[in-house]
Protein backbone atom coordinates (compact mmCIF):
# COMPACT_ATOMS: atom_id res chain seq x y z
CA UNK A 1 0.00 0.00 0.00
CA UNK A 2 1.31 3.43 -0.82
CA UNK A 3 0.58 6.34 1.42
CA UNK A 4 -0.58 9.38 -0.52
CA UNK A 5 1.83 12.26 -0.17
CA UNK A 6 0.94 15.89 -0.37
CA UNK A 7 3.18 18.94 -0.61
CA UNK A 8 3.38 21.08 2.50
CA UNK A 9 4.92 24.50 2.99
CA UNK A 10 5.05 25.96 6.47
CA UNK A 11 6.88 28.95 7.85
CA UNK A 12 8.39 27.67 11.09
CA UNK A 13 10.41 29.77 13.51
CA UNK A 14 11.33 32.26 10.81
CA UNK A 15 12.10 29.81 8.02
CA UNK A 16 10.10 28.31 5.18
CA UNK A 17 10.01 24.53 5.00
CA UNK A 18 8.64 22.67 2.00
CA UNK A 19 8.28 18.89 1.96
CA UNK A 20 6.07 16.13 0.59
CA UNK A 21 4.51 14.39 3.57
CA UNK A 22 1.75 11.78 4.05
CA UNK A 23 -1.77 13.17 3.86
CA UNK A 24 -2.92 12.00 7.27
CA UNK A 25 0.15 13.15 9.20
CA UNK A 26 -0.50 15.04 12.43
CA UNK A 27 1.52 18.21 13.00
CA UNK A 28 3.38 16.93 16.03
CA UNK A 29 4.69 13.97 14.02
CA UNK A 30 5.75 16.31 11.25
CA UNK A 31 7.73 18.42 13.74
CA UNK A 32 9.31 15.39 15.42
CA UNK A 33 9.94 13.06 12.52
CA UNK A 34 10.60 15.35 9.59
CA UNK A 35 12.16 18.44 11.16
CA UNK A 36 13.72 17.01 14.31
CA UNK A 37 11.94 19.71 16.31
CA UNK A 38 11.30 17.51 19.30
CA UNK A 39 10.61 20.24 21.86
CA UNK A 40 6.82 20.13 21.41
CA UNK A 41 5.71 17.37 23.75
CA UNK A 42 3.39 14.53 22.96
CA UNK A 43 1.42 14.05 26.16
CA UNK A 44 -2.13 12.77 25.87
CA UNK A 45 -2.26 12.78 22.08
CA UNK A 46 -5.93 13.63 22.25
CA UNK A 47 -6.15 17.36 22.76
CA UNK A 48 -6.48 17.50 26.53
CA UNK A 49 -3.11 18.30 28.14
CA UNK A 50 -1.83 20.93 25.69
CA UNK A 51 1.83 19.90 26.06
CA UNK A 52 1.97 19.86 22.25
CA UNK A 53 0.78 23.47 21.79
CA UNK A 54 2.40 25.54 19.06
CA UNK A 55 1.79 29.17 18.19
CA UNK A 56 -0.02 30.10 14.99
CA UNK A 57 0.77 33.61 13.74
CA UNK A 58 -2.25 34.94 11.92
CA UNK A 59 -1.96 37.38 9.03
CA UNK A 60 -3.76 40.07 11.04
CA UNK A 61 -0.90 40.16 13.56
CA UNK A 62 -2.68 38.14 16.24
CA UNK A 63 -1.32 34.86 17.56
CA UNK A 64 -3.13 31.81 18.89
CA UNK A 65 -2.48 28.39 20.40
CA UNK A 66 -3.01 25.24 18.36
CA UNK A 67 -2.73 21.67 19.62
CA UNK A 68 -0.34 19.95 17.22
CA UNK A 69 -1.33 16.42 18.30
CA UNK A 70 -4.87 16.70 16.92
CA UNK A 71 -4.24 19.05 14.02
CA UNK A 72 -3.14 17.69 10.67
CA UNK A 73 0.16 18.94 9.28
CA UNK A 74 -1.56 20.23 6.15
CA UNK A 75 -3.77 22.49 8.19
CA UNK A 76 -0.66 24.64 8.46
CA UNK A 77 0.02 24.75 4.73
CA UNK A 78 0.97 28.34 3.85
CA UNK A 79 0.74 29.37 7.52
CA UNK A 80 3.28 30.75 9.94
CA UNK A 81 4.01 29.07 13.26
CA UNK A 82 6.39 29.17 16.20
CA UNK A 83 7.43 26.19 18.30
CA UNK A 84 9.31 26.09 21.58
CA UNK A 85 12.55 26.05 19.60
CA UNK A 86 11.76 29.49 18.18
CA UNK A 87 11.73 31.57 21.38
CA UNK A 88 15.38 31.98 22.29
CA UNK A 89 17.78 34.35 20.54
CA UNK A 90 20.38 32.54 18.49
CA UNK A 91 23.80 33.59 17.22
CA UNK A 92 25.09 33.04 13.69
CA UNK A 93 26.10 29.50 14.52
CA UNK A 94 22.56 28.71 15.60
CA UNK A 95 23.43 28.54 19.29
CA UNK A 96 20.93 29.90 21.79
CA UNK A 97 22.39 32.97 23.44
CA UNK A 98 19.35 34.27 25.32
CA UNK A 99 15.96 32.93 26.33
CA UNK A 100 12.72 34.90 26.02
CA UNK A 101 11.48 36.98 28.99
CA UNK A 102 8.80 34.39 29.78
CA UNK A 103 11.32 31.55 29.69
CA UNK A 104 13.61 33.59 31.94
CA UNK A 105 10.86 34.11 34.52
CA UNK A 106 9.94 30.42 34.45
CA UNK A 107 13.57 29.68 35.36
CA UNK A 108 13.70 32.31 38.08
CA UNK A 109 10.47 31.09 39.65
CA UNK A 110 11.43 27.39 39.45
CA UNK A 111 8.15 26.96 37.66
CA UNK A 112 8.63 23.46 36.32
CA UNK A 113 9.92 20.19 37.62
CA UNK A 114 10.08 17.43 34.98
CA UNK A 115 9.46 20.06 32.30
CA UNK A 116 7.23 17.96 30.13
CA UNK A 117 4.44 20.52 30.10
CA UNK A 118 6.76 23.51 29.84
CA UNK A 119 6.80 24.01 26.04
CA UNK A 120 3.01 24.25 26.13
CA UNK A 121 3.10 26.72 29.01
CA UNK A 122 5.77 28.86 27.32
CA UNK A 123 3.70 29.05 24.15
CA UNK A 124 0.45 29.77 26.01
CA UNK A 125 2.08 32.48 28.13
CA UNK A 126 3.68 34.02 25.03
CA UNK A 127 0.31 34.16 23.26
CA UNK A 128 -1.13 35.80 26.37
CA UNK A 129 1.62 38.43 26.59
CA UNK A 130 1.20 39.24 22.89
CA UNK A 131 -2.53 39.62 23.39
CA UNK A 132 -1.94 41.99 26.30
CA UNK A 133 0.41 44.05 24.12
CA UNK A 134 -2.53 44.59 21.79
CA UNK A 135 -5.23 44.79 24.44
CA UNK A 136 -3.88 45.68 27.90
CA UNK A 137 -6.06 44.83 30.91
CA UNK A 138 -6.66 46.64 34.20
CA UNK A 139 -4.37 45.61 37.06
CA UNK A 140 -7.26 44.05 38.99
CA UNK A 141 -7.97 41.74 36.07
CA UNK A 142 -4.44 40.35 35.74
CA UNK A 143 -4.92 37.27 37.90
CA UNK A 144 -8.22 36.34 36.32
CA UNK A 145 -6.73 36.87 32.85
CA UNK A 146 -3.81 34.54 33.57
CA UNK A 147 -6.07 31.87 35.03
CA UNK A 148 -8.32 32.03 32.02
CA UNK A 149 -5.39 31.85 29.56
CA UNK A 150 -3.53 28.95 31.21
CA UNK A 151 -6.44 27.07 32.71
CA UNK A 152 -6.58 24.31 30.13
CA UNK A 153 -2.87 23.44 30.33
CA UNK A 154 -2.09 20.44 32.51
CA UNK A 155 1.06 19.96 34.60
CA UNK A 156 1.34 16.49 36.13
CA UNK A 157 4.00 17.74 38.52
CA UNK A 158 1.41 20.32 39.61
CA UNK A 159 3.64 23.35 39.29
CA UNK A 160 0.68 25.59 38.60
CA UNK A 161 1.32 28.21 41.29
CA UNK A 162 4.85 28.91 40.16
CA UNK A 163 3.85 29.13 36.53
CA UNK A 164 1.15 31.53 37.61
CA UNK A 165 3.54 33.66 39.64
CA UNK A 166 6.08 33.79 36.83
CA UNK A 167 3.52 34.92 34.26
CA UNK A 168 2.18 37.51 36.67
CA UNK A 169 5.74 38.77 37.23
CA UNK A 170 6.24 39.23 33.47
CA UNK A 171 2.94 41.05 33.09
CA UNK A 172 3.55 43.40 36.01
CA UNK A 173 7.14 44.22 35.03
CA UNK A 174 6.75 44.60 31.27
CA UNK A 175 5.59 48.08 30.27
CA UNK A 176 2.39 48.36 28.25
CA UNK A 177 0.57 45.21 29.33
CA UNK A 178 -1.57 46.92 31.96
CA UNK A 179 -3.78 49.93 31.41
CA UNK B 1 -63.94 41.42 21.32
CA UNK B 2 -60.70 39.74 22.20
CA UNK B 3 -60.64 41.57 25.50
CA UNK B 4 -64.16 40.50 26.46
CA UNK B 5 -63.42 36.89 25.49
CA UNK B 6 -60.35 36.89 27.66
CA UNK B 7 -62.27 38.37 30.56
CA UNK B 8 -64.91 35.68 30.18
CA UNK B 9 -62.17 33.06 30.18
CA UNK B 10 -60.67 34.60 33.29
CA UNK B 11 -64.03 34.44 35.05
CA UNK B 12 -64.59 30.87 34.00
CA UNK B 13 -61.13 29.88 35.10
CA UNK B 14 -61.71 31.50 38.48
CA UNK B 15 -64.89 29.48 38.92
CA UNK B 16 -63.14 26.30 37.88
CA UNK B 17 -60.22 26.92 40.14
CA UNK B 18 -62.26 27.84 43.19
CA UNK B 19 -62.82 24.15 43.80
CA UNK B 20 -59.15 23.54 44.34
CA UNK B 21 -57.98 23.92 47.87
CA UNK B 22 -54.35 23.84 48.69
CA UNK B 23 -54.41 22.27 52.07
CA UNK B 24 -57.43 19.98 52.18
CA UNK B 25 -55.55 16.77 52.51
CA UNK B 26 -51.87 17.54 52.78
CA UNK B 27 -50.15 14.33 53.78
CA UNK B 28 -49.36 14.42 57.42
CA UNK B 29 -48.15 10.87 57.94
CA UNK B 30 -44.76 10.06 56.50
CA UNK B 31 -44.99 7.93 53.38
CA UNK B 32 -43.71 4.35 53.58
CA UNK B 33 -40.08 3.93 52.63
CA UNK B 34 -40.74 1.73 49.63
CA UNK B 35 -43.22 4.24 48.21
CA UNK B 36 -40.60 7.00 48.55
CA UNK B 37 -37.99 4.82 46.88
CA UNK B 38 -40.36 4.05 44.06
CA UNK B 39 -41.17 7.76 43.81
CA UNK B 40 -37.49 8.57 43.42
CA UNK B 41 -37.22 6.02 40.62
CA UNK B 42 -40.32 7.40 38.91
CA UNK B 43 -39.16 11.01 39.28
CA UNK B 44 -35.99 9.99 37.46
CA UNK B 45 -37.91 8.08 34.80
CA UNK B 46 -40.18 11.11 34.34
CA UNK B 47 -37.06 13.30 34.19
CA UNK B 48 -38.44 15.90 36.61
CA UNK B 49 -35.07 17.12 37.80
CA UNK B 50 -33.75 18.64 34.57
CA UNK B 51 -36.50 21.19 34.06
CA UNK B 52 -36.97 21.88 37.77
CA UNK B 53 -33.31 22.66 38.54
CA UNK B 54 -31.26 25.70 37.47
CA UNK B 55 -29.27 24.88 34.34
CA UNK B 56 -25.84 26.00 35.51
CA UNK B 57 -26.01 23.78 38.56
CA UNK B 58 -26.16 26.85 40.81
CA UNK B 59 -29.48 25.98 42.38
CA UNK B 60 -30.65 23.18 44.61
CA UNK B 61 -32.22 20.18 42.88
CA UNK B 62 -35.94 20.68 42.20
CA UNK B 63 -35.80 24.35 43.28
CA UNK B 64 -36.60 25.56 39.76
CA UNK B 65 -35.02 28.05 37.38
CA UNK B 66 -34.33 26.03 34.24
CA UNK B 67 -35.19 28.10 31.14
CA UNK B 68 -37.33 26.41 28.52
CA UNK B 69 -37.30 28.31 25.25
CA UNK B 70 -40.60 28.19 23.41
CA UNK B 71 -41.68 30.10 20.33
CA UNK B 72 -43.85 32.15 22.70
CA UNK B 73 -41.03 33.16 25.02
CA UNK B 74 -39.02 31.71 27.83
CA UNK B 75 -40.69 29.69 30.60
CA UNK B 76 -38.85 28.75 33.77
CA UNK B 77 -39.14 25.40 35.52
CA UNK B 78 -40.68 25.98 38.95
CA UNK B 79 -39.72 25.16 42.51
CA UNK B 80 -41.14 21.73 43.36
CA UNK B 81 -39.43 21.31 46.70
CA UNK B 82 -41.79 21.10 49.72
CA UNK B 83 -41.37 24.80 50.55
CA UNK B 84 -44.83 26.00 51.59
CA UNK B 85 -44.61 29.43 50.01
CA UNK B 86 -42.60 28.96 46.82
CA UNK B 87 -42.73 25.22 46.28
CA UNK B 88 -45.40 22.55 46.54
CA UNK B 89 -45.27 22.12 50.32
CA UNK B 90 -48.87 23.25 50.74
CA UNK B 91 -50.20 20.89 48.08
CA UNK B 92 -52.03 17.66 48.79
CA UNK B 93 -51.42 14.47 46.82
CA UNK B 94 -54.71 15.29 45.03
CA UNK B 95 -53.39 18.74 44.08
CA UNK B 96 -50.19 17.17 42.81
CA UNK B 97 -52.05 14.63 40.69
CA UNK B 98 -54.24 17.36 39.16
CA UNK B 99 -51.19 19.52 38.39
CA UNK B 100 -49.23 16.67 36.83
CA UNK B 101 -52.05 15.16 34.78
CA UNK B 102 -54.21 18.18 33.97
CA UNK B 103 -51.87 21.15 34.26
CA UNK B 104 -53.92 22.88 36.94
CA UNK B 105 -52.30 23.78 40.25
CA UNK B 106 -54.03 25.22 43.34
CA UNK B 107 -52.93 28.67 42.12
CA UNK B 108 -53.23 28.64 38.35
CA UNK B 109 -53.06 26.77 35.09
CA UNK B 110 -49.67 25.53 33.94
CA UNK B 111 -48.12 26.34 30.61
CA UNK B 112 -47.70 23.22 28.49
CA UNK B 113 -43.93 23.46 28.89
CA UNK B 114 -44.88 21.17 31.77
CA UNK B 115 -45.55 18.00 29.77
CA UNK B 116 -48.97 17.25 31.25
CA UNK B 117 -50.17 16.41 27.74
CA UNK B 118 -47.96 13.33 28.16
CA UNK B 119 -48.32 12.88 31.89
CA UNK B 120 -52.10 12.93 31.60
CA UNK B 121 -52.16 9.12 31.58
CA UNK B 122 -49.91 8.77 34.62
CA UNK B 123 -51.40 6.38 37.15
CA UNK B 124 -52.58 7.76 40.46
CA UNK B 125 -50.26 5.34 42.21
CA UNK B 126 -47.20 6.65 40.33
CA UNK B 127 -48.18 10.26 40.92
CA UNK B 128 -48.60 9.59 44.65
CA UNK B 129 -45.19 7.94 44.82
CA UNK B 130 -43.48 10.89 43.12
CA UNK B 131 -45.34 13.23 45.46
CA UNK B 132 -44.21 11.20 48.48
CA UNK B 133 -40.62 11.35 47.26
CA UNK B 134 -40.65 15.10 46.57
CA UNK B 135 -42.07 15.71 50.05
CA UNK B 136 -38.95 14.14 51.55
CA UNK B 137 -36.72 16.73 49.87
CA UNK B 138 -35.41 19.72 51.78
CA UNK B 139 -37.72 22.74 51.30
CA UNK B 140 -35.93 25.51 49.43
CA UNK B 141 -37.35 29.01 49.92
CA UNK B 142 -36.54 30.19 46.42
CA UNK B 143 -39.07 32.31 44.57
CA UNK B 144 -40.04 31.21 41.07
CA UNK B 145 -38.65 33.19 38.17
CA UNK B 146 -40.92 35.43 36.13
CA UNK B 147 -41.60 33.87 32.74
CA UNK B 148 -40.59 35.86 29.69
CA UNK B 149 -43.81 35.34 27.77
CA UNK B 150 -45.52 38.10 25.85
CA UNK B 151 -49.25 38.79 25.94
CA UNK B 152 -51.54 36.98 25.12
CA UNK B 153 -49.41 33.88 25.79
CA UNK B 154 -48.66 35.06 29.30
CA UNK B 155 -52.39 35.09 30.14
CA UNK B 156 -52.83 31.89 32.09
CA UNK B 157 -56.65 31.68 32.10
CA UNK B 158 -56.42 31.53 28.30
CA UNK B 159 -54.83 28.12 28.81
CA UNK B 160 -58.33 26.82 29.52
CA UNK B 161 -58.90 26.72 25.76
CA UNK B 162 -55.58 25.07 25.07
CA UNK B 163 -56.17 22.44 27.71
CA UNK B 164 -59.76 21.74 26.63
CA UNK B 165 -58.68 21.46 23.01
CA UNK B 166 -55.53 19.39 23.32
CA UNK B 167 -55.67 17.36 26.50
CA UNK B 168 -58.14 14.94 24.97
CA UNK B 169 -55.85 13.91 22.15
CA UNK B 170 -54.42 10.43 22.41
CA UNK B 171 -50.86 10.04 21.24
CA UNK B 172 -50.82 7.59 18.33
CA UNK B 173 -48.55 4.62 18.96
CA UNK B 174 -45.12 4.93 17.42
CA UNK B 175 -44.93 1.24 16.55
CA UNK B 176 -47.09 -1.85 16.65
CA UNK B 177 -46.86 -4.50 19.29
CA UNK B 178 -48.79 -6.39 21.91
CA UNK B 179 -46.18 -7.99 24.17
CA UNK B 180 -46.11 -7.12 27.87
CA UNK B 181 -42.77 -5.45 27.31
CA UNK B 182 -44.20 -3.31 24.52
CA UNK B 183 -47.17 -2.33 26.74
CA UNK B 184 -44.86 -1.32 29.55
CA UNK B 185 -42.68 0.53 27.02
CA UNK B 186 -45.68 2.47 25.82
CA UNK B 187 -46.26 3.81 29.35
CA UNK B 188 -42.60 4.49 30.11
CA UNK B 189 -42.01 6.17 26.72
CA UNK B 190 -45.23 8.08 26.15
CA UNK B 191 -46.13 8.97 29.71
CA UNK B 192 -43.17 8.92 32.10
CA UNK B 193 -40.37 9.62 29.64
CA UNK B 194 -42.61 12.05 27.71
CA UNK B 195 -40.35 11.43 24.73
CA UNK B 196 -42.90 12.71 22.23
CA UNK B 197 -42.70 16.20 23.73
CA UNK B 198 -39.29 16.76 22.10
CA UNK B 199 -39.43 14.30 19.22
CA UNK B 200 -42.71 15.52 17.72
CA UNK B 201 -43.07 18.80 15.84
CA UNK B 202 -45.49 21.35 17.24
CA UNK B 203 -48.25 23.31 15.53
CA UNK B 204 -48.63 27.07 15.64
CA UNK B 205 -50.70 26.65 18.81
CA UNK B 206 -47.80 24.94 20.53
CA UNK B 207 -49.45 21.52 20.79
CA UNK B 208 -47.88 18.35 19.46
CA UNK B 209 -48.65 17.75 15.80
CA UNK B 210 -49.93 14.22 16.27
CA UNK B 211 -50.04 13.56 12.54
CA UNK B 212 -46.25 13.50 12.75
CA UNK B 213 -45.73 12.02 16.19
CA UNK B 214 -42.18 10.92 16.92
CA UNK B 215 -41.01 12.04 13.47
CA UNK B 216 -38.57 14.52 14.99
CA UNK B 217 -38.59 18.22 15.77
CA UNK B 218 -35.73 20.12 14.13
CA UNK B 219 -36.94 23.31 15.80
CA UNK B 220 -36.47 22.03 19.35
CA UNK B 221 -33.25 24.01 19.75
CA UNK B 222 -30.10 24.55 17.70
CA UNK B 223 -29.69 20.81 17.98
CA UNK B 224 -32.99 19.33 16.86
CA UNK B 225 -34.67 16.14 18.05
CA UNK B 226 -34.34 13.41 15.40
CA UNK B 227 -37.00 11.09 13.98
CA UNK B 228 -37.41 8.15 16.38
CA UNK B 229 -40.11 6.20 14.58
CA UNK B 230 -39.11 2.57 13.84
CA UNK B 231 -38.44 3.39 10.18
CA UNK B 232 -36.56 6.60 11.06
CA UNK B 233 -34.37 4.75 13.55
CA UNK B 234 -33.76 1.76 11.28
CA UNK B 235 -32.78 4.12 8.45
CA UNK B 236 -29.98 5.41 10.68
CA UNK B 237 -28.85 1.91 11.63
CA UNK B 238 -30.48 1.58 15.05
CA UNK B 239 -31.56 -1.75 16.50
CA UNK B 240 -33.55 -2.45 19.65
CA UNK B 241 -30.38 -3.66 21.38
CA UNK B 242 -28.33 -0.60 20.40
CA UNK B 243 -31.11 1.70 21.57
CA UNK B 244 -31.16 -0.04 24.95
CA UNK B 245 -27.37 0.37 25.17
CA UNK B 246 -27.75 4.05 24.32
CA UNK B 247 -30.33 4.68 27.06
CA UNK B 248 -28.30 2.77 29.65
CA UNK B 249 -24.82 4.05 28.77
CA UNK B 250 -25.33 7.18 26.68
CA UNK B 251 -23.05 5.74 24.00
CA UNK B 252 -23.81 3.20 21.29
CA UNK B 253 -22.12 2.28 18.00
CA UNK B 254 -24.31 4.97 16.37
CA UNK B 255 -22.97 7.77 18.59
CA UNK B 256 -23.38 9.41 21.99
CA UNK B 257 -26.18 11.44 23.51
CA UNK B 258 -25.70 15.18 22.97
CA UNK B 259 -27.78 18.32 22.81
CA UNK B 260 -30.95 18.04 24.89
CA UNK B 261 -30.60 14.25 24.95
CA UNK B 262 -27.46 14.41 27.06
CA UNK B 263 -29.23 15.53 30.26
CA UNK B 264 -31.99 13.02 29.52
CA UNK B 265 -29.50 10.16 29.68
CA UNK B 266 -27.57 11.78 32.50
CA UNK B 267 -30.49 12.42 34.84
CA UNK B 268 -33.05 9.92 33.63
CA UNK B 269 -32.53 6.90 31.41
CA UNK B 270 -29.23 5.67 32.87
CA UNK B 271 -30.98 5.29 36.24
CA UNK B 272 -33.79 3.16 34.85
CA UNK B 273 -33.99 -0.57 35.41
CA UNK B 274 -32.78 -2.83 32.59
CA UNK B 275 -36.38 -3.93 32.16
CA UNK B 276 -37.73 -0.43 31.64
CA UNK B 277 -34.88 0.46 29.30
CA UNK B 278 -35.59 -2.61 27.16
CA UNK B 279 -39.26 -1.73 27.27
CA UNK B 280 -38.62 1.75 25.80
CA UNK B 281 -36.40 0.29 23.09
CA UNK B 282 -39.03 -2.33 22.27
CA UNK B 283 -41.80 0.23 22.16
CA UNK B 284 -39.81 2.55 19.87
CA UNK B 285 -38.86 -0.23 17.45
CA UNK B 286 -42.01 -2.37 17.82
CA UNK B 287 -42.46 -6.06 18.59
CA UNK B 288 -41.29 -6.83 15.05
CA UNK B 289 -38.58 -4.23 14.46
CA UNK B 290 -37.56 -3.23 10.94
CA UNK B 291 -34.06 -4.35 9.92
CA UNK B 292 -31.36 -1.71 10.34
CA UNK B 293 -30.49 -0.22 6.96
CA UNK B 294 -26.97 -0.84 5.66
CA UNK B 295 -24.95 2.24 4.74
CA UNK B 296 -25.76 3.35 1.21
CA UNK B 297 -22.92 3.97 -1.20
CA UNK B 298 -23.10 7.50 -2.44
CA UNK B 299 -21.66 8.75 -5.66
CA UNK B 300 -20.42 12.31 -5.40
CA UNK B 301 -18.00 14.61 -7.10
CA UNK B 302 -14.50 13.29 -6.27
CA UNK B 303 -12.87 16.71 -6.11
CA UNK B 304 -15.52 17.94 -3.72
CA UNK B 305 -15.08 14.94 -1.46
CA UNK B 306 -11.31 15.32 -1.58
CA UNK B 307 -11.56 18.93 -0.39
CA UNK B 308 -13.78 17.81 2.47
CA UNK B 309 -11.45 14.99 3.35
CA UNK B 310 -8.51 17.41 3.57
CA UNK B 311 -10.41 19.50 6.07
CA UNK B 312 -11.39 16.35 7.95
CA UNK B 313 -7.75 15.28 8.22
CA UNK B 314 -6.69 18.79 9.20
CA UNK B 315 -9.06 19.35 12.09
CA UNK B 316 -11.11 16.20 12.85
CA UNK B 317 -9.05 13.07 12.25
CA UNK B 318 -6.76 13.67 15.24
CA UNK B 319 -9.67 12.64 17.47
CA UNK B 320 -12.19 10.86 15.22
CA UNK B 321 -9.54 8.79 13.41
CA UNK B 322 -8.43 8.77 9.78
CA UNK B 323 -10.98 6.07 9.01
CA UNK B 324 -13.70 7.72 11.07
CA UNK B 325 -13.42 4.98 13.64
CA UNK B 326 -13.43 7.22 16.74
CA UNK B 327 -11.43 6.62 19.93
CA UNK B 328 -12.72 5.16 23.17
CA UNK B 329 -13.16 7.85 25.83
CA UNK B 330 -12.21 10.54 23.34
CA UNK B 331 -14.65 10.74 20.47
CA UNK B 332 -17.46 8.83 18.80
CA UNK B 333 -17.04 7.06 15.48
CA UNK B 334 -18.08 8.95 12.39
CA UNK B 335 -18.59 5.80 10.37
CA UNK B 336 -22.26 4.89 10.58
CA UNK B 337 -22.92 7.71 13.04
CA UNK B 338 -26.61 8.41 13.49
CA UNK B 339 -26.15 12.16 13.00
CA UNK B 340 -24.25 11.68 9.73
CA UNK B 341 -26.95 9.28 8.57
CA UNK B 342 -29.73 11.79 9.25
CA UNK B 343 -31.21 13.09 6.02
CA UNK B 344 -31.45 16.49 7.72
CA UNK B 345 -27.89 17.89 8.06
CA UNK B 346 -28.85 20.38 10.80
CA UNK B 347 -27.38 18.58 13.81
CA UNK B 348 -24.16 17.76 12.00
CA UNK B 349 -23.73 21.37 10.90
CA UNK B 350 -24.62 22.87 14.27
CA UNK B 351 -22.39 20.55 16.29
CA UNK B 352 -19.49 21.23 13.92
CA UNK B 353 -20.04 24.99 14.23
CA UNK B 354 -20.73 25.16 17.97
CA UNK B 355 -18.81 22.14 19.31
CA UNK B 356 -20.01 19.80 22.04
CA UNK B 357 -19.09 20.16 25.72
CA UNK B 358 -17.29 17.32 27.48
CA UNK B 359 -19.64 14.46 28.33
CA UNK B 360 -19.53 12.12 31.30
CA UNK B 361 -21.34 8.82 30.98
CA UNK B 362 -21.83 5.88 33.35
CA UNK B 363 -18.89 3.60 34.21
CA UNK B 364 -16.37 6.44 33.87
CA UNK B 365 -16.85 6.69 30.14
CA UNK B 366 -16.19 10.20 28.89
CA UNK B 367 -16.29 11.92 25.57
CA UNK B 368 -13.90 14.79 25.32
CA UNK B 369 -14.94 18.33 24.62
CA UNK B 370 -15.26 18.89 20.90
CA UNK B 371 -14.25 22.42 19.89
CA UNK B 372 -16.55 24.37 17.60
CA UNK B 373 -15.11 25.26 14.20
CA UNK B 374 -17.18 28.34 13.42
CA UNK B 375 -14.09 30.54 13.56
CA UNK B 376 -11.64 28.11 11.95
CA UNK B 377 -13.58 27.05 8.87
CA UNK B 378 -15.25 29.13 6.17
CA UNK B 379 -18.78 28.36 4.95
CA UNK B 380 -17.32 26.64 1.90
CA UNK B 381 -14.83 24.54 3.89
CA UNK B 382 -17.53 23.58 6.36
CA UNK B 383 -19.92 22.55 3.58
CA UNK B 384 -17.18 20.44 1.96
CA UNK B 385 -16.45 18.80 5.30
CA UNK B 386 -20.11 18.08 6.03
CA UNK B 387 -20.62 16.67 2.54
CA UNK B 388 -17.57 14.45 2.87
CA UNK B 389 -18.84 13.12 6.20
CA UNK B 390 -22.37 12.53 4.95
CA UNK B 391 -21.35 10.85 1.71
CA UNK B 392 -18.48 8.78 3.10
CA UNK B 393 -19.80 7.56 6.44
CA UNK B 394 -23.46 8.57 6.48
CA UNK B 395 -24.85 7.26 3.19
CA UNK B 396 -26.40 10.66 2.59
CA UNK B 397 -26.20 12.94 -0.43
CA UNK B 398 -23.36 15.46 -0.57
CA UNK B 399 -25.78 18.28 -1.16
CA UNK B 400 -25.19 20.77 1.66
CA UNK B 401 -24.46 24.25 0.34
CA UNK B 402 -22.27 26.99 1.80
CA UNK B 403 -25.46 29.09 2.10
CA UNK B 404 -27.01 26.49 4.38
CA UNK B 405 -23.94 26.65 6.62
CA UNK B 406 -24.18 30.41 6.67
CA UNK B 407 -27.82 30.26 7.71
CA UNK B 408 -27.01 28.09 10.72
CA UNK B 409 -24.02 30.23 11.57
CA UNK B 410 -26.01 33.41 11.87
CA UNK B 411 -28.90 31.83 13.74
CA UNK B 412 -29.02 33.30 17.23
CA UNK B 413 -30.49 31.51 20.22
S1 LIG C 1 -0.49 16.02 23.52
FE1 LIG C 1 -1.66 17.43 22.47
S2 LIG C 1 -3.04 18.09 23.91
FE2 LIG C 1 -1.99 16.51 24.97
S1 LIG D 1 6.62 20.08 35.21
FE1 LIG D 1 6.23 17.99 35.03
S2 LIG D 1 4.37 18.01 33.95
FE2 LIG D 1 4.62 20.03 34.39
Amino acid sequence: MTIAQQALTVHINGQNVTLDVPEGLMMIDFLHEYLNLTGSRFGCGQGVCRACTVILDNTDGTSEEIRSCITGAHFFNGKKIRTIEGHGKKNDKGEVVAVSPIQQKFLEHYSFQCGYCTPGFVNAATVLIEKLQREPVAKEQVEETITHALDSHLCRCTGYVRYFEAVKDVILTTPGLIK
Amino acid sequence: MIKSTLLAVAGLAAVLLSGCSASDSVASKPAPADQIKRGQYLAQAADCMVCHTAKDGSGAPFAGGYPIHSPFGVIYGTNITPDKEHGIGAWSADDFFTAVTEGITPKHRLFPAMPYASYKSMTREDSDAIYAYLMTKKPVALANKENGLSFPFSFRPGLFFWQSAFLKDQLPDVSSGASAEWQRGRYVTNVLGHCAECHTPRTMAGNLDLSQSYQGNPKLDRIGAPDITPSGLAARGWTTTDLATFFAKGVAPQGSAYGEMYPVVHFSTQHMSGKDISAIATYLMGDTPPAPQPLKTISADAALLKAGQRTYIAVCAGCHGLEGQGKPNVSVAMKGNSTLRDINPQNLIVSTLDGIAEQKFPNNVTMQEMPGFARTLSDLEMSQLVNFLRATWGGQAADVSAEQIKAFRSEKH
